[in-house]
């Protein structure tokens, strides 16, 4: 199988999805491949902090003021993936005031709006804050939701003529006469939707001009391409816990550390994180110490923290890059800034170009710079939209309010249908029928999970990224079987069975972390529900294994008798007469 | 011993600027999804609009951000019973989710005007209606249930005509306690101070006399002290300012009975459920740990201090067959079992459980209009089994329970303090 | 003063009712004290004995035979037997209509709401005309707004074992226009009561009405499973109703939590302690001990805040697991929080599970280890108390998930518990 485009891009995290958003609005013809979900990589494995630039302000100030110009930007445009929390850094007594100074005085020098607020005023404002914090500087930090902006940047690509191919590794990078001409991918899936077991096909994709936007993975795509590419990667964990104990993010006011920084997020709170150089991006090991250190640390700043339940722990892993020959010894002092590696000058390759490092909030400033790049190889002369232009799903949203009223829905979970859907809301919530919440955990409807589905085919883990489904405190004990059902019967039941397995595992996976007290106690209760009740751990049909029902009870009545017995059968009971 | 065990180990804080309410999003924490508060809601069994405790409790809250406001309005179809918050296996706080979050809709969602937020404040300030009515108590009890002033009511305020408003006592308790003089019994070692509630006080003196007489027989020293309403219906109506207020009052005047020595009694099971566990987890007054500390039921006091037992051996009365109902709020304080075990005790009378549903009208839940049908088909289990049972004169510890039993059977209804008081005390 | 007592149970599960039985049987005079309701109504409401050995061989057809062959430490092994046998025959007095499979040893194969099928030794009467191991054309029908149970893919599953008869599914929506949210027990109770609903512009009985709708798919089918829902009080009456209109037998499908052939069984259980003179006290957590020469001496509930003092020669300790909040744990370790008995464990929190989600877990197996007269053991394998047995899931040694065991268990070492405290009074 072959095909051909203008622009093809490796990678559907942040950048990715940015960068097609970015070209395909200019009217270039854009593929985007990824080798697994969007989000895959760093950009799903992030605590989902929009930067006002704070955390840079002292020692990094190029990237803070980024920061605070993309952060106005992204409220602008992703409306409906931010929420703008307002960030607090927090100075507990044994840190320096010096420390503290220079974190205002940088605010300032890089337009950061910050404010200095008392202890009372910044316990008026998170009531969990330790009493004995010294005082704090308040900045326009915020929440973004990531899975959301990238699918959104995604479907904007798809609106301009765009194709977006998930599930769809690279295997090889094509070369001819030393340039580079495309790729060649292995489809897990059919064109579009996964399907499970599916055995999958290579295509050849022919571009004008490769983009590497492979994040953890770009070194491995230079190797297929003959180039060396030195990242980095570095792992960070991050914990989630089952409610809001704050509203604003709360970072500590000190350098670099590890276990700094609270970030609420949609319904939970998120503490990050470590940073830890490690081998192998896809293979690293995720550690009891560094689950323990988030909550031990940050306990310091948010007391309550301590014995609050926390759902899961996850990895991710930052792609850091530096030039090389930096040689920088410890991890957590390479640089945060983006790279773009043009093949050209730097390899003599021609055909690609990599964008490595770099940070989520500033996505859309990278892709621009780098989709100007491109043109100008391509000798392609039109202007970057993505500023100006909002995403789909954050096109007035203002008007909505009214016509929520008419799904039927409960008012919380009305309004967190909206807040994920955002101007979308009223295409996908009005439906006919009946529309029952089936994750009462986040309230997410049926009507908005089959138009995940529509979106991303049965890979259940990309419609719990879209909808949130499953990601509340019983991590899919009582929905993942149910999500599953909604497969059926466009798909076959035992592809639905597949899905809800993998589901079952990917959420496994992230809660082994966090199994003491309750959340102890509902793994037991989910492993109850699916073992015992639904006996899914030793389903005959899963194992294959052959039954000899024969062998069994076969009931006190063929089933001839039954119906004449039940049809006989008188009512004896009048309810309990209490003796 | 763990600290787990012990409900709401969290304290909440005020984090929702603009209410009074405070932040209960921690205690979702603890719930785990089993839904067994759903399957004991009276109310989402015989309603489907009201979408159950699950949902109301830790779901809301769990989804609320903090610049959220909207409360979902069937948090009004909750009948305050609390029989969720006592089946929960977690730990989750759902009557105080229940009762912050109704006073947040109240406060932010209800407008002040209208007939719905006026008759519920009336309702709800039960204690002062009675004040003005057991001025005139004969009047009262005519002009409250004559036609044409309940068909007015019924239109005008939407409490509904079938209900019959309670006879008020010709003496009031307190009346009576002065014009006896007090105490009868002085004894600085054993001391009670009586919580009688508006109910016993103006409607039923006969039974806060039952336990005067039974206590005293029993060799105590009763105080009276002053109060207010214990804010069970204000709870229930979101409408918790007034309940602190009264509160207020309560808490000071029963710390002063405490410091004087005196546990605190209630023979009315929501009066004691309020003061021990609605008092300190809806108000920060000072002394209110206390008085939840030295709170009990009057029967469960006995069963713990006295050795009823001996007490009742070859006691013998003659007393018509009772068909006992044991109250949401008896069951939330795991009281549920004890009016029975008492009775098994005492020659001459038995008592039948008519099982375990709720009677449906839930203090002013069932003095709604619109909620009265609900109400009525909550009760219909609880009817049904009283017809059932061998005795046709009912039992139970709560004023409102009563009048629902009687509403649906036509029952005299007794208490089992009177039961008490027959088989301890010798007629006078 | 104290509440006194003979023996004390405290738990009001599975195990703390046997446990109340088994005492009672003796002669004691027994009080059941709980805290909160019981998992029984978070279960299906099935009593598995014993589905599948500790290594995991199964279906098991002969249930007894299997519980002969388990390892030394494994409840049903610390019972014995004999126990299993007798609590089974305590069980089927104690429910007698409303469960069958007790005429015979062997295991019946139940179709799950997710469509799998699962061995069990004794099934609700409302869930018997449907196993998968008897024969009959089966239909599944699901109500549109109720998640819980999606009858199409049970069918197709159901089919993917290997059944060696038809099934087939159909969703209908439920007569009435139930809010979507609407609770199972909102269902069980239109049609216990069977009132009018509204349909079609007329309105007629809820059981006619759901009857009618799930007419057109009948087609020759022999039986026909709904969800769960089918009464609470009436439910026999529910089910020959709608047997009686549609032709074929009626049967439920068992589901998760909440369920109602879990409440069913709850309330019929707790109406025979009532019958037999258990005295029950709900509501209270045992919250302090007091002891005196290596036995309790008295336990201290909690009322609302107030402590009150039990005192019984025997106590039974029926708490519960990990679900049940019988076994407690946080970051350091596992403990039993009533009297603080020794729960073994992997010092390391990273020793308690395994990396698939269905892997064998070492958390599944938390729990006290007790000799064999059920006594909870110390880290010495020394009786905690001379006076205090333990049984249900509060016990340690077994997985009761992957086995299918855990009412089994749960019954057996709670009669088995019972009868020896009370035979000790």
């Amino acid at each position: 199988m072959e095909s051909s485009t203008g622009v093809l891009v490796i990678g559907g995290g942040s950048t990715g999805t940015g960068i097609a958003r970015d070209l395909a609005m200019r009217g270039v013809d854009v593929t985007l491949v990824e080798k697994g979900n969007l989000t895959h990589g760093t950009t799903g494995r992030m605590h989902g902090l929009l930067h006002s630039g704070g955390r840079y302000a002292v020692s990094d100030q190029e990237s803070a003021k980024e920061c605070i110009i993309e952060n106005r930007v992204l409220r602008d445009i992703a409306s409906h993936c931010v929420e703008m929390t307002g960030g607090l850094f927090v100075q507990r007594p044994q840190d320096s005031d010096e420390y503290f100074q220079k974190k205002l005085e940088g605010c300032r020098e890089c337009d950061i709006p910050a404010e200095v607020l008392s202890p009372e005023e910044a316990r008026e404002v998170e009531p969990y804050l330790a009493e004995d914090i010294e005082r704090a500087i308040k900045v326009p930090d915020g929440a973004i939701d990531p899975f959301r902006l990238c699918v959104a940047n995604a479907v904007s690509t798809e609106n301009h003529g765009g194709r977006i191919e998930t599930h769809a590794p690279v295997t090889d990078v094509l070369l001819e006469d030393g340039e580079v001409v495309g790729v060649e991918v292995t489809h897990e899936s059919g064109p579009g939707k996964r399907v499970h077991g599916k055995e999958g096909q290579k295509e050849k994709i022919y571009a004008d001009h490769v983009v590497n936007a492979a994040g953890a993975w770009t070194g491995r795509i230079g190797d297929m391409a003959g180039v060396d590419i030195e990242v980095r990667p570095s792992k960070g964990v991050m914990t989630v816990m089952n409610a809001r104990q704050v509203d604003t993010v709360i970072n500590r006011c000190k350098p670099k550390g590890d276990a700094d920084i609270i970030v609420p997020h949609e319904t939970a709170a998120i503490l990050g994180t470590t940073d830890e150089e490690v081998e192998d991006p896809e293979d690293y090991a995720e550690e009891q110490w560094e689950v323990d250190l988030m909550i031990e640390e940050l306990k310091e700043l948010v007391p309550i923290l301590d014995e609050s339940r926390t759902l899961r722990s996850f990895w991710g892993v930052r792609p850091l890059y530096e030039p090389p020959d930096t040689g920088t010894e410890d991890a957590t002092d390479i640089t945060r800034q983006f790279f773009l590696l043009d093949h050209e000058d730097r390899d003599d390759l021609t055909g690609m170009t990599t964008i490595v490092g770099g940070k989520f909030t500033t996505y859309r400033m990278m892709a621009e710079q780098l989709s100007d790049h491109v043109c100008e190889r391509l000798g392609i002369d039109a202007e970057c939209r993505t500023a100006e232009v909002p995403l789909p799903g954050s096109e007035n949203t203002e008007v909505l309010d009214d016509a929520m009223d008419r799904f039927g829905l409960r008012s919380p979970i009305a309004r967190r249908s909206k807040q994920r859907l955002g101007s979308r809301a009223e295409e996908v919530l009005d439906v006919d029928g009946p529309n029952p919440v089936v994750c009462q955990c986040e309230g997410v409807t049926r009507a908005e999970l089959e138009d995940a589905i529509d979106q991303s085919g049965t890979d259940l883990n990309a419609v719990r990224l879209r909808t949130r489904a499953s990601m509340g405190n019983c991590q899919g004990g009582f929905c993942s079987r149910a999500m599953a059902d909604l497969l059926h019967p466009e798909y076959e039941e035992a592809i639905a069975r597949e899905a809800y397995d993998e589901l079952f595992q990917e959420r496994w996976k992230g809660e082994r972390h966090a199994l003491w007290g309750e959340q102890l106690s509902q793994a037991m209760l989910n492993y109850a529900l699916h073992a015992t009740t639904l006996n899914a751990d030793a389903d005959p049909a899963r194992l294959g294994q052959d039954v000899d029902f024969a062998a069994f009870d076969g009931g006190e009545f063929d089933s001839v008798e039954r119906t004449e017995r039940g049809a006989d059968a008188v009512a004896t009971d009048g309810g309990h007469d209490g003796n | 011993m763990s600290d787990s065990q012990q409900p709401s180990d969290f304290e909440p804080v005020d984090v929702f600027a603009e209410t009074d309410g405070m932040d209960l999003r921690p205690g979702s924490d603890d719930c785990y999804k089993c839904s067994t508060c759903d399957t004991n809601c009276p109310v989402a069994e015989v309603d489907d609009d009201f979408p159950g405790p699950k949902f109301q409790g830790p779901e809301q809250w769990r989804l609320k951000r903090k610049d959220d406001y909207d409360i979902d309005d069937s948090i009004t179809d909750c009948s305050n019973c609390l029989r969720c918050d006592t089946s929960c296996p977690s730990e989750v706080p759902l009557s105080q989710m229940h009762n912050t979050a109704r006073s947040q809709y109240v406060d932010n969602q209800m407008s002040k005007l209208s007939v719905e937020y006026i008759r519920n404040r009336i309702l709800s300030n039960y204690r002062t209606s009675a004040y003005l009515a057991s001025l005139f108590p004969r009047t009262a009890t005519f002009v409250m249930n004559f036609g044409p002033v309940r068909w007015v009511m019924e239109k005008g305020l939407g409490i509904p005509s079938e209900r019959d408003f309670p006879e008020f006592a010709t003496t009031t308790f307190r009346q009576w306690w002065k014009q006896r003089g007090g105490a009868q019994v002085q004894n600085p070692d054993k001391r009670v101070a009586y919580f009688h509630g508006c109910y016993s006080n103006y409607n039923t003196p006969e039974v806060a006399k039952a336990l005067v007489h039974v206590y005293e027989e029993l060799g105590y020293e009763i105080m009276v002290p002053e109060q207010k309403c214990s804010g069970t219906p204000m709870f229930a109506n979101g409408m918790l300012s007034d309940a602190r207020r009264h509160a207020e009052t309560n808490v000071e005047n029963l710390t002063a009975a405490i410091e004087d020595g005196a546990d605190i009694i209630a023979s009315c099971t929501s009066c004691s459920l309020a003061l021990r566990q609605e008092y300190p987890e809806l108000f920060d007054i000072d002394g209110i740990e206390d008085v939840s500390n030295h709170t009990y039921d009057a029967l469960e006091y006995l069963r713990i201090y006295e050795d009823l037992e001996a007490e009742l051996e070859g006691a013998e009365v003659d007393f018509p067959d009772l068909a006992y109902h044991a109250p949401c709020h008896s069951r939330n304080q795991g009281l549920d079992g004890q009016a029975l075990e008492l009775i098994e005790n005492i020659d001459g009378v038995m008592a039948e459980d008519v099982g375990d549903s709720c009677s449906g009208i839930s203090g002013t839940y069932g003095w709604k209009t619109e909620h009265y049908d609900v109400s009525m088909e909550i009760g219909e289990e609880m009817f049904e089994h009283m017809e059932h049972a061998e005795g046709d004169v009912g039992m139970t510890e709560c004023p409102t329970c009563a009048m629902q039993m009687e509403h649906g059977t036509g029952y005299e209804i007794k208490h089992p303090l009177e039961v008490l008081e027959a088989a301890l005390v010798s007629e006078e | 003063m104290a509440i006194e007592d003979d023996v004390l149970v405290i738990g009001g599960g599975l195990a703390g009712i046997a446990a109340a039985v088994g005492a009672h049987e003796q002669g004691a005079r027994v009080r059941l004290v709980s805290h909160k309701q019981s998992t029984m109504r978070q279960a299906s409401g099935l009593i598995d004995l014993l589905g599948y050995t500790p290594n995991g061989d199964g279906p098991v057809v002969d249930p007894f035979e299997a519980i002969e062959e388990l390892p030394e430490g494994h409840p049903y092994e610390r019972a014995g037997l004999d126990a299993v046998r007798a609590a089974m025959d305590m069980f089927d007095d104690a429910t007698g209509e409303m469960y069958a499979g007790s005429h015979t040893d062997k295991n019946a194969l139940v179709p799950t709401h997710g469509g799998a099928i699962k061995p069990t030794a004794r099934y609700p009467d409302s869930a018997a005309p449907g196993i998968a191991s008897a024969h009959g054309d089966t239909l599944f029908v699901g109500f549109d707004s109720m998640i819980e149970f999606d009858a199409p893919v049970a069918a197709d599953h159901l089919a993917a074992t290997g059944v060696p008869y038809e099934t087939d599914g159909a969703t209908i929506e439920f007569p009435g226009n139930l809010r979507d949210d609407a609770k199972v027990t909102r269902f069980a109770h239109l049609l216990d009561r069977d009132d009018e609903v509204a349909v079609d512009g007329t309105t007629m009985p809820v059981r006619t009405a759901l009857a009618e709708r799930v007419k057109e798919h009948i087609d020759g089918h022999d039986r026909v499973g709904f969800p769960a829902v089918l009464g609470d009080d009436n439910a026999a009456e529910v089910r020959a109703e709608l047997a009686d209109k549609l032709g074929a037998s009626v049967f439920e499908v068992p589901m998760g939590p909440p369920s109602l052939p879990g409440l069913r069984l709850e309330d019929r259980l707790y109406e025979y302690l009532h019958e037999i003179g258990v005295r029950v006290s709900t509501g209270n957590p045992i919250v302090d001990v007091e002891q005196a020469n290596g036995e309790i001496d008295r336990v201290v509930g909690d009322h609302t805040g107030r402590e009150v003092p039990y005192k019984a020669q025997q106590y039974i300790l029926a708490t519960g697991g990990l679900v049940g909040k019988g076994i407690d744990s946080d970051r350091e370790g596992v403990y039993e929080p009533v009297f603080d008995c020794h729960v073994p464990h992997p010092a390391d929190r990273y020793d308690w599970f395994e990396d698939g989600a269905f892997d064998d877990h070492e958390f599944a197996r938390f729990g006290v280890p007790v000799d064999t007269e059920l006594r909870p053991l110390d880290a010495d394998n020394v009786p905690e108390f001379e006076n205090l047995r333990a049984a249900g899931s509060v016990l340690g040694g077994y997985d009761f998930p992957s086995e299918k065991s855990g009412s089994g268990v749960s019954l057996a070492t709670g009669y088995a518990a019972g009868e020896l405290a009370g035979d000790r009074v």
